[in-house]
């Protein structure tokens, strides 16, 4: 009865999404309050999925047979949990965001919500294809509606639908390859090694990766959102949950196909280790308020195909408790990234709207100057992505290190130099995108602003940001029961039963500690903060109970100079100018003077006035340029051969099309 | 909160300063100046109206004798750009031991523009001495800046001399130049420990120290103040130099000469230590006769000018000089013509020696005043061309003036240091051996 229960709940709630579109035509709350209940229930059914087993909404016969419908297993109610948890923020958020006078806002955000639960909870492949391509145009129609210059917002919103049908592409390929195999568009039967099995793979890489912004396709992620400077809302759900619809096709993708080749995981790795570090290397040089996190998506979802690869590497090789813990990885970094890239969108959504900017250089603090649950919020987000302990960033980067680490184990040599390149990688991505996040942090939140601006206080959008660090913060403490929680996700994934790969060393109690491999390393996530609080209390001890020492107050001074003077602090570009020059190389750094009018001076010691800026490229840009000059040669050249312009041409088209079809009915008959 | 201004401000000088000074020297009460001509390579006296100033330098030079001002002493480079701030480095920081400050223009690690800013340091003792007699001031103008202060007193006295008139007898002027000797040596090699310092040399640097440790023992003995205060007064105290003692200092510096090489060779021979200084801080030499270089910068632009030969007084007329010369304008080239002069110096050192005058009491007639009561007195200094301006009154100091070796060139090496970046920063400072007390005054 219970599952009854359920299902109903998941059909009800994602329908609630569309009629939540409808209805902001109306009024606009009506969507975000209809999108906050429909996230809910997903939440709960997700919960109970996890808890009870698959349930299953609505079913109808689909137009080619099959049956078609709504249900949740283990592995797409992992998403639906991270999704709706994602959701329940931004929706809640949107309602206090949201003011313009348009509801077209309100209206394409409930749509791409609603497209998106409909392909996590679809049963087949057919409602998933649905789902997928209602999911690309409804993102599409939410890029329009950013502020901005028009052609920017209309060329990112371009480069998006153009990456996404790409995807869609892909993701087509992908499901006619599994149906080819398998005779069913349903979700279940296995398809076995084979050209076939290749093709649905290396398509559903390129089609998911393209949605997840991994390299060489980031720029799918990044421009979007940067260039149009979207609205907040739809940044969180565009960077935090479409990139995860695209993860959960992957993840869908590799658990229908069985034994995988060794080089599968392989390039999985690569791609991921290259995108990882990609991601966070232009983090870290990015200003924009939106454009960092962008950046840090990609490196993200770098890692979560790293850990995916491991995973895949560790299976090919028979390498079971390894392949366990890289699936738990992989899931727990999705978790981890999606739940704290929501936090920093939404704070980048009070920036822009209490100081209406997305330059990090002119932000000054403004977060400080906001509610305290901005202010914590945002840092808890900040160093979740940024693997602080004890958040939840910290738990999944530790588990993908630790599963890189044991990249010794595989049989080849050639798979082990892989891992340790990949690790290498990863490491450094981690070190990176630590420079981005202290960036973001510094600038945003830490800042000491030299005079107090008036800032346009918004308490409602500081407790959404509060409430998000705190399940940073919790899932990270957390971590070895929410991994036990998973569970069922990693075995549907695996296809097997397993269990969290938790225990107990020392005189850790038992299932406190996450352990990697029997035995490799090991981590007490709940231990870190008891630990730090017990730190803390021997300092309160004896700040209370020693004798009280004078105190001496005295005035904040620079190296001899009034501090805090306007011009002469740190600009957020000048923090990451280091990065820039030494990685000159691979950003293609290029310092650009251009003259300011005459000498101002006369004579020969004068220096003429000039600007300068320093300027980094992505060189995958060129791939792209050449690809639309590729594409624009083609068309032109076929445009000229078979559509002339002449009648006798197009007439002898359709002769020539009646006749093969009189000719192929004949024969048939 | 304290404003800028009110830090170590104070009135500015009242000491009857000339109003202006430039190139090499050019007393502007609109009678005279002097012009390095770097190709005959002599200095000229010319009327100020036929070849004034560039009008920049001239502005630069007004504001390096400000005293007591904090001000600008070079001239600042408009640049603007995305992310672009100034960077207040200094007037206390580590890595530059005076008080200074050095305001970077930059968008992070490179230096677009450079403007050091003097003022702190200011003592006002060019104002202080006006109405003293000319040992008291010799007294006070010695201490200006303490590494240099045999340049400094030289200077000063010998200007005052001119314009007394006074002849002088022949074995001050010895005296005077083995103090400057070997001042330069310790300050040479001063310099070099502390660019090897900054580039991280560490045995290096510690030998290159005690060496200079060493050369400060020697002066104290043959001078009786390691600093060589009050020394070359023509009271001071100093050992009678006889023929024993000559034979033993010359002994000893021997063995320092040949520790010197030792350590220098090694010195050359660490990539790390030359790739460091190599092209940083470049001072290309139209740049350097534009705003007129002095000392081991100009010389390391290739323009082989030094006071010692082309203002020749006594006793370097009678004694062989290796003038060293270099092309390249950069750190390295700098630190190599100190290199050069190090044993330079301690072959006039020998030379003094050998041939200490056996007629000490014979007098030398001082160089001719430029106007009644009126002389200037020219030295090179370690780091440079150093000129006092003094006129008396009576046997009191009247008015002086000063141009100072780091005066004129603080704007080159805010002009080296441009497009380098931070790390750069003080292995140019130290190779162009500049102190904010020469500026300050």
């Amino acid at each position: 009865m219970t599952l009854d229960i359920a299902g109903t709940l998941l059909t009800a709630s994602v329908t609630a999404f569309f009629v939540g579109a409808a209805g902001s035509f109306v009024d606009r709350r009506v969507g975000y309050l209809a999108s906050t209940a429909g996230s809910v229930g997903l939440l709960v059914v997700a919960v109970t999925v996890l808890v009870g087993g698959p349930v299953t909404g609505a079913t109808w016969s689909g137009p080619l047979g099959d049956a078609e419908g709504l249900s949740v297993d283990a592995l797409s109610a992992f998403f639906l949990l991270v999704a709706s948890i994602v959701w329940t923020a931004t929706s809640v958020y949107s309602l206090a965001y949201d003011d313009r006078p348009s509801p077209l806002l309100a209206v394409t955000y409930s749509l791409a919500l609603g497209s998106i639960a409909l392909l996590m909870s679809a049963s087949d492949q057919i409602l998933f294809l649905i789902g997928w391509e209602a999911m690309t145009l409804a993102s599409y129609g939410m890029i329009l509606q950013a502020r901005g210059r028009s052609e920017r917002v209309y060329s990112a919103a371009f480069v998006f639908l153009a990456f996404g049908e790409a995807s869609t592409l892909f993701v087509f390929l992908a499901v006619a390859g599994l149906w080819a195999g398998t005779g069913t568009f349903a979700f279940g039967p296995h398809l076995g090694p084979g050209t076939l099995a290749t093709l649905v793979f290396v398509s559903g890489l390129i089609g998911f990766g393209l949605k997840m912004g991994i390299a060489p396709f980031h720029m799918s992620e990044w421009l979007p959102i940067a260039h149009s400077s979207a609205p907040s809302n739809a940044s969180a759900v565009l960077s935090a949950t479409l990139t995860l619809a695209g993860a959960y096709g992957l993840f869908r993708t590799v658990s229908l196909l069985s034994s995988p080749p060794l080089w599968w995981g392989a390039v999985m790795l690569g791609i991921g280790a290259i995108s990882a570090l990609l991601g966070a290397l232009f983090a870290s040089v990015s200003e924009h308020t939106k454009g960092l996190p962008a950046y840090s998506t990609i490196e993200n979802n770098g890692l979560i195909l790293v850990a995916l690869g491991v995973a895949l590497l560790a299976e090919s090789d028979g390498l079971t408790a390894l392949a366990v813990f890289a699936v738990f990885a992989a899931l727990y970094q999705a978790l981890a990234h999606a739940v704290a890239k929501t936090g920093l969108f939404l704070s980048a959504g009070y920036v822009e709207h209490t100081v209406h900017t997305f330059d990090l250089n002119s932000v000054e603090g403004s977060v400080k100057a906001g509610s305290p649950g901005e202010y914590a919020g945002t840092l808890a987000a900040v160093l979740s992505l940024a693997a602080g302990p004890p958040f939840a960033g910290f738990v999944s980067e530790w588990m993908i290190l630790e599963s890189l680490f044991q990249s010794y184990r595989f049989a080849q040599s050639w798979v082990q130099f892989v891992g340790l390149l990949s690790g290498a990688a990863v490491a450094l991505a981690a070190g990176l995108i630590l420079v981005a996040m202290v960036k973001f942090a510094g600038f945003s939140v830490l800042w000491k602003p030299h005079s107090s601006p008036p800032i346009r206080r918004a308490p409602g959008l500081g407790a959404v940001v509060a409430a998000v660090g705190a399940i940073a913060l919790a899932v990270g403490v957390l971590a070895p029961w929410v991994l036990g929680f998973l569970a069922p996700s990693a075995s549907a994934l695996l296809g097997t039963r397993v269990s969290a790969p938790v225990g107990s060393l020392l005189s850790v109690p038992s299932g406190w500690s996450i352990l990697s491999g029997s035995p490799f390393g090991i981590l007490s996530p709940p231990m870190i903060p008891l630990a730090l609080l017990a730190g803390a209390a021997v300092g309160a001890g004896y700040c209370l109970l020693g004798r009280p020492r004078p105190r001496r107050r005295a005035t904040l001074w620079m190296a001899g100079n009034p501090p805090g003077q306007p011009g002469q602090t740190y600009t957020s570009f000048g923090f990451s100018t280091g990065i820039r020059i030494m990685m000159s190389s691979v950003l293609g750094t290029r310092e650009v003077r251009e003259s300011q009018g005459p000498v101002a001076v006369a004579g020969v010691h004068a220096v003429e006035p000039y600007s300068v800026d320093l300027e980094v490229f992505d060189s995958f840009k060129l791939f792209y340029a050449a690809l639309v000059r590729m594409g624009d040669g083609i068309s032109a050249s076929l445009k000229a051969w078979v559509m002339p312009g002449r009648l006798g041409r197009y007439l002898a088209y359709v002769l020539v099309v009646v006749l093969t079809v009189v000719i192929y009915v004949a024969a048939a008959y | 909160m304290i404003e800028s201004s009110e830090l170590p401000a104070r009135r500015p000088g009242t000491g009857g300063t000339h109003p202006e000074l430039a190139l090499a020297y050019a007393a502007d009460d609109g009678s005279f100046a002097v012009y390095n001509d770097y190709s005959a390579g002599r200095a000229v006296f010319r009327p100020r109206s036929e070849t004034p100033p560039p009008p920049e330098v001239a502005a630069t030079w007004r504001r390096t004798r400000d005293g007591g001002q904090v001000r600008p002493v070079a001239p600042a480079d408009p640049v603007e750009g995305y992310g672009l701030f100034t960077f207040p480095y200094g007037p206390i920081s580590m890595g530059v031991p005076e008080s200074g400050r050095f305001d970077v223009r930059t968008y992070g690690e490179r230096i677009l523009a450079l403007v050091p800013v003097a003022g702190y340091k200011s003592r006002r003792i060019l104002a202080s001495v006006c109405g003293q007699t000319v040992p008291d001031a010799a007294l006070r103008i010695e201490r200006l800046a303490g590494n240099f202060s045999a340049a400094h007193a030289t200077a000063f006295l010998s200007a005052a001399e001119s314009a007394a008139g006074a002849s002088v007898p022949r074995g001050e002027l010895w005296v005077r130049a083995l103090a400057q000797e070997l001042q330069r040596v310790y300050n040479h090699v001063h310099v070099i420990a502390r660019v090897a310092e900054a580039a991280s040399q560490n045995v290096g640097t510690a030998q290159t120290q005690a060496l200079a440790e060493e050369m400060l023992r020697v002066q104290g003995s043959v001078f009786g103040h390691r600093w060589l205060f009050g020394a070359l007064l023509p009271a001071g105290p100093r050992r009678r130099l006889d023929a024993g003692d000559r034979r033993d200092l010359s002994n000893v510096l021997r063995r320092h000469a040949a520790t010197f090489d030792r350590l220098w060779e090694l010195f050359l021979g660490s990539r790390t230590f030359v790739d460091r200084i190599q092209s940083t801080g470049t001072v290309t030499p139209s740049l350097a006769k534009e705003w007129g270089a002095v000392g081991p910068t100009l010389r390391a632009c290739g323009v082989p000018w030094d006071d010692r030969l082309r203002v020749p007084t006594s006793p370097y007329t009678d004694l062989f000089l290796d003038l060293p010369q270099e092309s390249g304008g950069d750190a390295l080239a700098r630190l190599l013509v100190r290199a050069h002069e190090v044993r330079a110096s301690f072959l006039l050192i020998e030379q003094l020696l050998d041939r200490w005058t056996t007629t000490p009491e014979a007098l030398e007639a001082p160089a001719p005043p430029v106007a009644p009561s009126r002389a200037l007195g020219r030295v090179e200094s370690p780091s440079g061309d150093l000129v006092y301006d003094v006129t008396l009154s009576g046997d009191r100091v009247a008015s002086i003036g000063m141009r100072s070796a780091s005066q004129a060139n603080f704007p080159l090496f805010a002009r080296g240091l441009r497009d380098g970046v931070f790390t750069d920063f003080h292995f140019a400072w130290e190779s162009f051996g500049l102190v904010f007390s020469e500026v300050d005054g």
